[in-house]
């Protein structure tokens, strides 16, 4: 899935006419303090990045003045949230809050269903809300094909005990905040605290918005603020990621090839497809062997493709050996494969006999590429043995060349 | 016997002048499977490796009365494609297309349910029964007996790569399958774990299952509990792929879409513990299953 960051979920939500705080975009501790002068009064600022759980990480700052606000900003941009370095920060005024409310939806698997969470508690995360105030919390599924009507999202309101005006307006705001989730493709819309403020109005104070990466195509509205890939990783992509993100963007209706780095590592993991690559990580990590990266490579990918991933994996620091492997594919061109990553070791000058590289390779044209890996001098199995036998002679290999004493770390 | 489909299948590809639905159909024809017709808008009359195609679904009905339909087109027109099968009384419908939107998902996911249609997918390699020689989609390739001979096996697996080789571990151990079904790799699909379970419990050919599982969901929850309940009594036998996954942060996705752990939600070690108090046998190694399975059967 792709976050977005607050200053765009906000907008978004601005646009279907749900009242938020006035805010602004500061990259500076000045930008900070003219916003801050700007909007006029105390001020709340945020680290934007694509992370929850902000306030926890002290990642949440007040100011009463411009001079406090350029001061805090200052310390947000020094920050690390969770990995993610603060490169901007988000100056909004500060609302006069009565009440914290939870508002969100996303969907229930299971259920195979829309589903809004509503309660007149917030301010404090959905874990925490479903454990201590369970009997304040409504879980309510949406017909997919109906939508939300606006006398059920008055209902849900209602059923929590709100009356009156704010009935009305909580009822009014719940249907456009379902129709942001359902207009962007959003897989996740949170509102948390949804304030109602002293003079009784409601303000989505804080918002989460996360939008479906299958869905963007149709979404040219979101193209700048979701990056493609970053739903996959826990950090921001690092500089080979985004490379091996460009290689696999390069010819995107042919075949996937997915990189992801492990910190350290020696051995170069070039696995498909999505269940596959799971196993044999598992299977390597048991058999005591160390991969430097993750990868999914499947769909019958072009040479290409194969060929710029099979660099991007060696090219990391620190590999020491290759390990190929796949199921038994359906429609994979083994003997493409095998074309790809031989030539990425000829145009890297590694000797697949001094430099281990294991290969199990069963599928389509398999017999082509049992050729091409042996006349490469690549130790190669197609079906005459299991994933797991593969990757213990991989971890064989690697004790072989290397040895078994540095592998105790 | 086998699950879902045999012989007597009356199969439609909808989309079927793609190149990967072209490719598919040889495949399919060369293996022995009959495929009724193909409907690609704007191609009607032209055939595909001999099997006509027709300019809509319903006119293929009026001709062939097809009761299954692969639906190979891009993602951005398969909840039409879906809607159009509903339409027409098309009974099981396997979604091959990978990247399906979830809003359109859970749209078609209803509208099936609603009409008492069974969908297989989305992002399905497809679903085999060897002793019929009849398949669905990709599986198999053009080399289908390597991975699929007849036998009392059940296949389930939520990775397209592992339903073959699964199936052909099953092979190497000296059986076969009653059917293989790639279930999809999405978070939303037609038919879970459980659903299948249900399903190879009624077959007389099936002995006992293998399951292939990931992180994410809960469908290995709901299917030891459904065993709980006695609504599967056959032997069970479970791999759960991407233990690594749990020692990463929180949010990560690995393998397929529906492979993102949140909390406690979707963790292997978890879905482990419950499909073994439901007297499941899960396997700590893959290549256990060979000997796992001889036990089993005998």
């Amino acid at each position: 899935m792709g976050r977005l960051l607050e200053n765009h979920s906000k907008q978004l939500l601005k646009g279907a006419g749900i009242p938020v705080p006035a805010f602004e975009v500061a990259a500076s501790p000045a930008e900070a303090e003219a916003a801050a002068r700007r909007l006029g009064g105390p001020v709340v600022l945020k680290a934007l990045v694509p992370v929850g759980k902000r306030g926890k990480a002290g990642a949440v700052k007040f100011a009463a003045t411009p001079g406090e606000a350029a001061q805090a900003a200052g310390e947000l941009l020094k920050m690390t949230v969770r990995n993610f370095p603060v490169e901007k920060v988000l100056v909004e005024e500060k609302i006069k809050i009565a009440q914290e409310w939870y508002l969100s939806i996303t969907y229930d698997k299971s259920k195979k269903a829309p589903v809004i969470i509503a309660s007149t508690r917030g301010g404090i995360d959905v874990e925490e809300l479903s454990r201590s105030y369970p009997e304040q919390m409504i879980i309510y599924q949406v017909d997919p094909l109906e939508g939300l009507l606006s006398y059920q999202a008055r209902e849900i309101w209602s059923d929590l005990g709100v009356g009156g005006g704010l009935l009305v307006s909580a009822g009014t705001l719940l249907s456009r905040l379902y129709k942001v989730f359902d207009q962007y493709d959003a897989y996740l819309l949170e509102v948390n605290p949804l304030a109602v403020t002293e003079s009784g109005e409601l303000v989505a104070a804080a918002t989460v918005m996360s939008v479906d990466d299958s869905a963007v195509y149709r979404q040219s509205a979101l193209a700048d603020m979701v990056q493609l890939g970053s739903e996959r990783a826990w950090r921001p992509l690092t500089e080979l990621e985004k490379k091996m993100v460009a290689v696999n963007e390069a010819d995107p209706y042919r075949g996937t090839a997915r990189y992801t780095e492990m910190p350290d590592g020696d051995i170069g993991f070039m696995c498909g497809g999505g269940g596959g690559s799971l196993l044999l990580f598992d299977t390597l990590l048991s058999l005591g062997g160390r991969p430097a990266n993750y990868s999914e490579v499947g769909g019958n990918p072009p040479e290409e493709k194969v060929y710029g991933l099979t660099k991007g994996i060696l090219s990391k620091p620190g590999v020491k050996g290759l390990f190929v492997a796949h199921n038994i594919t359906n429609n994979t061109q083994v003997d493409v494969l095998a074309r790809g990553i031989i030539r990425a070791l000829r145009d890297l000058n590694i000797d697949p006999r001094t430099f281990p590289v294991v290969v199990r390779e069963a599928g389509v044209n398999d017999a082509v590429a049992r050729e091409l890996f042996l006349a490469a001098g690549v130790e190669y199995y197609g079906d005459e043995i299991t994933m797991t036998e593969a990757a213990a002679r991989m971890v064989a290999r690697m004790r072989e060349a290397y040895g078994a004493g540095e592998r105790g770390r | 016997m086998g699950i879902l489909i045999d012989r007597n299948s009356r199969i439609v590809i909808q989309g079927i002048t793609g190149r990967e639905a072209s490719m598919v159909t040889r495949h399919t024809l060369a293996y022995g499977t009959k495929i009724v017709a193909g409907v690609t808008p704007g191609k009607g009359g032209q055939d595909v490796h001999g099997v006509p195609v027709y300019d809509t679904l319903k006119a293929a009905c009026r001709e062939h009365a097809p009761d299954t339909s692969i639906i190979y087109v891009p993602p951005a027109f398969v909840y039409d494609a879906v809607a159009e099968a509903v339409a027409n009384g098309i009974r099981l419908i396997l979604i091959p297309t990978e990247n399906v939107p979830q809003k359109d998902a859970v749209k078609f996911l209803r509208l099936a349910e609603r009409a008492g249609v069974r969908i297989v997918g989305p992002n399905t390699v497809g679903m085999i029964n060897p002793g019929e020689r009849v398949k669905l989609g990709a599986i198999g390739g053009d080399n289908v007996e390597r991975c699929f001979v007849p036998g009392p096996v059940g296949v389930i697996s939520r990775s397209g790569g592992m339903t073959a080789e699964v199936s052909w571990m099953v092979k190497r151990a000296g059986y076969g399958v009653s059917t293989s079904v790639s279930i999809g790799g999405d978070a939303l699909i037609g038919s879970t774990i459980k659903d299948l379970l249900a399903l190879f419990e009624a077959d007389p050919q099936t002995k006992a299952v293998v399951v292939f599982s990931e992180p994410g969901t809960n469908q290995e929850e709901e299917a030891a509990a459904f065993i709980l309940e006695g609504g599967y009594t056959k032997p069970l036998v479970a791999y759960i792929a991407g233990r690594f996954t749990e020692d990463m942060p929180e949010g990560t996705v690995f393998g397929h879409a529906a492979a993102i752990i949140s909390g406690n939600y979707g963790r292997p070690s978890l879905k482990a513990a419950r499909l073994k108090e439901a007297g499941a046998c899960v396997l700590e190694s893959f290549d256990d299953l060979i000997p796992t399975l001889k036990k089993i059967l005998g």
